[in-house]
């Protein structure tokens, strides 16, 4: 038997699904491969539609909607336009033929370009063959030594001067302070900051009381973005508490220049109000790598820090340090973090090693709860309630939640990087929403978070954008 | 004492794989894990214990229970039943007696569960005795040591010119004896077992009011990672799942671990969750592991395998929990 490819179609019922019609009245053939889908409009195809598609076997999608200037709902079609490239990106990033999905303009008169159109993307798919997402025991190793070390590539930077361990004293003394006046005025409830752990490890600390705050800390393994307890999404509070914490408490954050674009994406998706919290914005260094630091961390800067141009918080109410002493040379981001190694890939190597990557995955989530844009209550790829994902941990379920939550941050992402430091498998999570911030930059010169008042990016459209 | 060299040890590996499932420790991209290999020289052995415990292979993070098909009018139920027989190779201490709790818990007391019986019966141990304690290890303070061979079969020890064997189970001897290697009987851990500061059950329950427990959750993200990591955490979700494919309808049971620490486990039909701030969430994984289980079935869940402490992101550390439980008990 012949290999057949099986496309879902999404056509606008204004205009692509009228289209099919006019192509069945004038009698002109295309493929029988075809399901289609009616949709309202162009812009109504969720992203999540697509890749649930590609999950469940479909070998290609294909979106029709009217051409730019004739939608029905005067701007429809421009979020597809600008969600489904953006969607394409991605699933090509993980190994997906681009060919596969295209997005396409067909109005209710063109009948023949119905019919061409799915002619022609169904003879592309017939010569890419059938989707094929397994990952057999063979592959399962390919992963060693497939992608190099990409800091062999970009020597990392270490700052050839150690600033002197007063500078850290002096900023934490300032954070104490700070925060002390603060919790004593009883302007906030709350102060998360910093402090030392067990074995050397500095771990975020909740200060209630004023005499608690000379826990508080600063150095250069101050890691963990804090801006993400902000969120609510650990269950509510103890319930005889429950009252107090519905009226908002006002709260204190330490926050890094990282973190506070966090906390803009957050106030713009009115997570809360800028006046519930005190942010007490540190000039960051850059924070180092390692595990444990009891004395001066040594080593160099992490990655997102070596890529990071802010050292300065974006946002903040009280400024903690001066600018540094010496300023690293940015490194770009794809070489960086090995982003141009993987693109310089063919589909099926990158395929191959993101599902060996994603193999390895054990769906703890930790990447998702450490997250601070990741803030809805209840995730959509949750695995007890997920009618998009099932609960069994195959590659399958893992590479949905990976990649949707990659989709989901796209343009939302601020680069924290929490997500790869916190696995404990060392998968590379923050590939992917590097990639797609990157994508996201060049095709729309935008960067999340530099300012509160950008919406959810990818779904929202400006002025430019909506005009015809 | 004898000595069985490396060489010796690779080609008996190597002949035991092309005849069964070797699992081994691994390095997967940088993650030590416990893997199926079909060549020895993928195995890494004795830089350090795997990220994931052994329990992987015993208590499956996915057990498919049940294969549902539908044919025409009638339903097909077929049980799944692990057949494959398993040689572990390369367990550190504390991954064998992370079995033996689960023995207590899944064999030991009725009803024993079938499916993981079964896994139990097909699988031998190879442990390696650990040459030094890792910087989050603490198995001594919950009463294991560096070469203590409880819950092996075959325990091997690293001596200058290779390893020595010891035989602990009827099962290893004959492994040994088959593979002709000379071997020891078992003796007790030759080095002295540190036993301090843990708190005894009965002191548990004054403290679960405390102030302490909502100190502790606070930076708690309820993140799965220190329940996943565990080697005795075995809290599971049974669902029944359609399996894509163009028939009538096939389908399968599945049973996969579950974290208490996660929001949606307490919850009940109705929507009701008795457990909704991380404040209990995480009190009840501490008091699982020292007071719960212990109370019904008898050994405490924890052995001091360290991972959780090295594994969490926000550094909740369980030496903590036990110590400032212990100080305050006395």
């Amino acid at each position: 038997m012949t290999y057949e490819p099986k496309i879902i179609a999404f056509l606008c019922t204004w205009c692509s699904y009228t289209g099919a019609d006019t192509a069945g009245i004038a009698r002109l053939k295309s493929p029988a491969n075809i399901r289609a889908v009616r949709v309202p409009c162009s812009g109504r195809v969720a992203p999540e539609w697509i890749m649930r598609a590609f999950d469940q076997g479909a070998d290609g999608v294909l979106v029709l909607g009217c051409h730019i200037g004739e939608c029905h709902y005067d701007s429809g079609n421009h979020r597809a336009a600008k969600r489904i490239p953006v969607l394409q990106e991605l699933m090509s990033y993980a190994g997906l033929e681009p060919e596969r999905l295209r997005l396409d303009w067909v109005s209710a008169s063109e009948g023949e370009r119905f019919s061409r159109i799915t002619t022609e993307f169904t003879e592309t798919l017939r010569t890419l063959g059938s989707l094929h997402w397994r990952l057999d025991d063979d592959r399962r190793v390919i992963q060693r030594g497939l992608i190099g070390n990409p800091t062999a590539v970009h020597k990392p930077f270490t700052p050839s001067q150690s600033y002197p361990a007063e500078r850290y004293q002096d900023f934490t003394h300032q954070i104490q302070q700070v925060a002390r006046s603060l919790l004593q005025s009883g302007e906030v409830e709350f102060v998360i900051g910093y402090e030392v752990g067990s074995r050397g490890r500095t771990r975020p600390a909740f200060i209630h009381k004023a005499d608690d705050a000379e826990r508080l800390v600063w150095n250069q393994d101050c890691t963990h973005n804090l801006s993400t307890y902000l969120t609510q999404k650990w269950g509510r509070p103890v319930p005889n508490e429950r009252k107090a914490q519905i009226e908002q408490p006002h709260i204190a954050v330490v926050v890094k220049a990282c973190d506070s674009r966090s906390v803009n994406i957050m106030l713009a998706e009115s997570r809360f109000t800028r006046d519930k919290v005190h942010l007490i914005g540190v000039v960051c260094d850059g924070i180092r790598k390692g595990a444990s630091f009891d004395t001066q961390p040594e080593g160099p800067l992490q990655t997102r820090c070596q890529v990071c141009e802010n050292r300065l918080p974006v946002l903040y109410d009280t400024l903690i340090g001066e600018a540094p002493i010496e300023v690293p040379v940015f490194s770009p981001v794809k070489s960086s973090y090995g982003i141009d190694q993987l693109e310089a890939m063919s589909s099926a190597e990158r395929m191959d090693f993101w599902l060996a990557q994603f193999d390895r995955c054990i769906r703890c989530y930790a990447c998702r709860q450490t997250c601070p844009v990741c803030a809805c209550p209840t995730c959509l790829y949750e695995r007890d309630d997920s009618l998009w994902v099932g609960m069994g941990m195959g590659v399958n379920e893992k590479r949905t939640f990976h990649l949707g939550r990659a989709y989901h941050l796209a343009g939302r992402c601020i680069g924290c990087d929490e997500c790869t430091r916190v696995c404990p498998m060392e998968i590379p999570v923050g590939l992917l929403s590097h990639k797609m911030s990157e994508e996201i930059f060049e095709r729309f010169n935008y960067r999340a978070g530099l300012e509160a008042t950008s919406p959810p990016f990818l779904t929202m459209l400006d002025q430019q954008e909506k005009a015809p | 004492m004898k000595v069985i060299t490396q060489e010796e040890i690779k080609a008996w590996l190597n002949q035991m794989a092309s005849v069964q499932t070797v699992v081994a420790p691994c390095d997967m991209s940088g993650t030590l894990l416990f893997r199926p290999v079909k060549d020895c020289s993928e195995i890494v052995c004795g830089t350090g214990r795997t990220v994931m415990s052994a329990k992987e292979y015993l208590f499956p993070h996915t057990e498919r229970l049940l294969h549902i098909e539908r044919i025409g009018q009638d339903v097909r139920l077929v049980e799944m039943q692990p057949e494959e027989d398993i040689l572990m190779f390369g367990l550190h201490p504390c991954d064998a007696r992370g079995m033996l709790i689960l023995d207590a818990l899944f064999l030991e007391k009725p009803p024993q569960d079938a499916y993981y019986a079964r896994r139990r019966k097909h699988m031998t141990l190879v442990g390696m005795a650990c040459e030094e304690m890792g910087e989050s290890c603490f198995c001594t303070t919950m009463g294991g040591g560096l070469d203590d061979p409880t819950g092996m079969d075959v325990m091997l020890t690293k001596t200058p010119g290779g390893f020595y064997a010891q035989a602990v189970t009827p099962k290893g001897r004959r492994l040994l004896e088959t593979a002709g290697f000379p071997y020891t009987q078992a003796e007790k851990s030759a080095k002295v077992v540190h036993k301090a500061d843990i708190p005894p059950i009965e002191a548990w329950p004054e403290h679960f009011m405390d102030a302490y427990w909502r100190q502790i959750s606070e930076r708690c993200i309820s993140c799965r990672i220190c329940a996943y990591v565990c080697p005795t955490c075995r809290c599971f979700d049974i669902r029944d799942e359609a399996i894509p494919t163009e028939g009538d309808g096939e389908f399968e049971r599945i049973r996969c671990w579950d974290s208490c620490n996660s929001v949606n486990y307490r919850r009940t039909a109705g929507g009701h969750n008795s457990r909704l701030a991380k404040t209990q969430r995480l009190r009840n994984r501490f008091y699982c592991k020292f007071y719960y289980f212990p109370h019904q079935y008898g050994p405490v869940t924890c052995t001091g395998c360290g991972r959780c402490v090295d594994a969490c992101p926000v550094n909740v550390d369980i030496t903590e929990v036990i110590q400032q439980v212990y100080q305050h008990s006395r």
